[in-house]
């Protein structure tokens, strides 16, 4: 694939949620954006359920709650990753039971090997070489990729033992950043995980940000640009998108939600009524917010110079 | 000096704190092992660098992260990257010296399961998965791997072999050429292991107090080596528990031990 950039002649690319979220078609591949408690796209994953989204596969290292309302709600059937649970307080209870049901595949791989698999779709090269993996059933097992899932090969000019992982070059790559302007140029503070990669491997790419900020703001830190426009097809600006977990110089995780959100999912009736009442129970991300309630959310709020 | 009082969790997180060594570059993640980490810089490693494998380098967190991507990490770091940065540029260079595991299942190879219990093909338990253990596995020059010590995690055969240990014995990490040694020690609230010289099968190092050699062999399912002279691993200081505490003043992940 030759991925496209944008058009200069786009000057402003934000949409609603909803109209980027209807962009993804049921059974599209999505590489997700985040790293463990941060930037997860968590309101990006509560719109999908909401427009009912069917057999998506989604390709991330590691991610927790997001991928919890995915698999538990049966929008996403199918993933590609390195970790999922809930640090901290423990096991991914519904990805365990829809796992146990046979409604959910997880194709596992390393969180190397997947960073590397999304370098590869971004240098639109078929594989890329990693060290890992070799001698373990990550190698020696697949759960539907068959030959397809990795291959250890010797290498043909030193003839040492390598294993190769396929690229991927995903329908959308979907990640979430504290500030943007209108045409994209999207900032990131603090780590990027695996998301430089993973922004330039998706076929179209879906930016969501905290905030919005001028063009000015932009060109005064441009070594905070960490994904430039030209990559970026559209632009959701969404403050609070990761509650309840965290984004850098923006919110704290709010721990009292995680722990709630987590002792509701060890059951199939208790992820219901969290699924009616924050999700499916919601018109929006913003009635969502107000449920919370602006006091609560308030406290979250990071402060100075800690970040969060 | 021994402190006169202590809980388990202290006790463990003094245990591996000794394991690491000054100026080494340690993968330390979270919980106990992240204690550990910061717990030997303030005492006999300072020159130890703690790195998260989700980018932040040298990290000197004021309190104490839930996740490796936690922001707790970013006050007081001296860089914050990403992951092909800390799990290829650092690690798969051979740079990493110590990393921290733990482990739903054990061989005696120290071979690791964080993935599934029960077949794969009909899993009974969905674990975490590898997340960036495999890699760390492979290529840290030393690990150390944490479990609680039950006796169903320490099996003949694997359920799933996530992360390699020594696998089939010696000569077996040369065929896969990789760049790291494998685990050099495993603490359990039971014990302390590491691995024979000769054969790289898993070992018996040291009981912690209270515990015999007997209560250890009840609880593994695989034959453990034990030397003819078993110590006692030595217990916490008062000053070690002090520190602890002065790391995670809410009780994070100390509890209210101590106290």
């Amino acid at each position: 694939m030759v991925r496209p950039l944008t058009t200069p002649e786009i000057e402003d690319k934000i949409i609603p949620l909803d109209e980027a979220v209807r962009k993804v078609d049921d059974g599209a591949h999505i590489f997700w954006g985040g790293f463990g408690y941060q930037r997860p796209p968590i309101a990006f994953a509560s719109e999908l359920v909401r427009q009912h989204k069917r057999n998506l596969t989604i390709y991330t290292c590691g991610s927790e709650v997001d991928v919890e309302i995915m698999a538990g709600a049966g929008a996403a059937s199918r993933f590609e990753i390195a970790f999922v649970a809930i640090e901290a307080l423990g096991l991914a209870n519904n990805i365990r039971r829809r796992v146990v049901e046979g409604k959910v595949e997880v194709e596992d791989y390393s969180n190397l090997a997947m960073a590397m698999r999304f370098l590869g779709g971004a240098l639109n090269v078929p594989f890329m070489p990693l060290r890992s993996l070799m001698g373990t059933d990550i190698v020696n097992k697949a759960r539907y990729r068959g030959e397809k899932k990795l291959k250890v090969i010797d290498c043909p000019f030193t003839g040492e033992k390598i294993c190769l992982v396929p690229s991927v070059q995903p329908d959308f790559s979907v990640v979430h950043v504290q500030r943007v302007d209108k045409k994209g140029n999207a900032q990131i503070d603090g780590i990027v995980g695996e998301d430089l990669e993973g922004s330039r491997c998706g076929k179209k790419l879906i930016v969501l940000a905290e905030e919005l900020v001028g063009e000015e703001e932009i060109r005064y830190h441009p070594d905070q640009t960490k994904i430039p426009s030209l990559y970026v097809d559209h632009v959701v600006i969404l403050p609070w998108a990761s509650h309840p977990m965290q984004v850098l110089n923006y919110y704290d995780y709010d721990l009292e939600h995680l722990m709630t959100f987590h002792s509701l999912t060890r059951t199939e009736e208790g992820w219901q009524e969290y699924l009616e009442k924050y999700i499916m129970g919601v018109q929006d991300h913003y009635e969502y917010l107000d449920i919370l309630g602006w006091e609560h959310l308030n406290k979250l709020r990071a402060k100075k110079p800690w970040g969060y | 000096m021994s402190a006169a009082n202590y809980n388990k969790i202290e006790f463990l997180v003094a245990c591996a704190s000794r394991h690491v060594r000054d100026g080494e570059n340690v993968f330390g993640g979270t919980g106990m092992p992240l204690l550990a980490a910061l717990l030997a810089k303030e005492t006999h490693a300072p020159r130890a660098i703690l790195i998260s494998e989700a980018g932040f380098i040298d990290a000197r967190p004021k309190n104490v992260p839930l996740s490796v991507a936690d922001s707790r990490y970013y006050y007081g770091c001296s860089a914050s990257i990403g992951l092909i940065e800390t799990l290829g540029f650092i690690l798969q260079a051979g740079n990493i010296d110590v990393g921290f595991l733990g482990a739903a299942q054990i061989d005696e190879y120290g071979n690791i399961n964080t993935t599934y219990i029960g077949p794969f093909e009909k899993p009974k338990v969905k674990l975490p998965g590898s997340g960036g253990g495999n890699d760390i596995a492979s290529s840290a020059k030393r690990l150390i791997l944490m479990m609680t010590h039950e006796k169903r995690k320490f099996v003949k055969k694997l359920d799933y072999f996530t992360s390699p240990g020594h696998l089939e014995g010696p000569g077996s990490r040369k065929k896969w050429n990789m760049v790291g040694g494998g685990p050099s020690v495993v603490i359990t609230d039971m014990c302390q292991m590491d691995f024979d010289p000769k054969t790289l099968k898993i070992r018996l190092m040291s009981v912690h107090p209270g515990i015999t050699v007997q209560d250890v062999l009840d609880n593994v399912m695989f034959d453990l080596i034990v030397p003819k002279q078993v110590p006692t691993t030595p217990e916490p200081t008062q000053e070690q528990i002090d520190i602890m505490h002065r790391l995670d003043p809410n009780g994070v992940y100390l509890g209210k031990g101590g106290e």
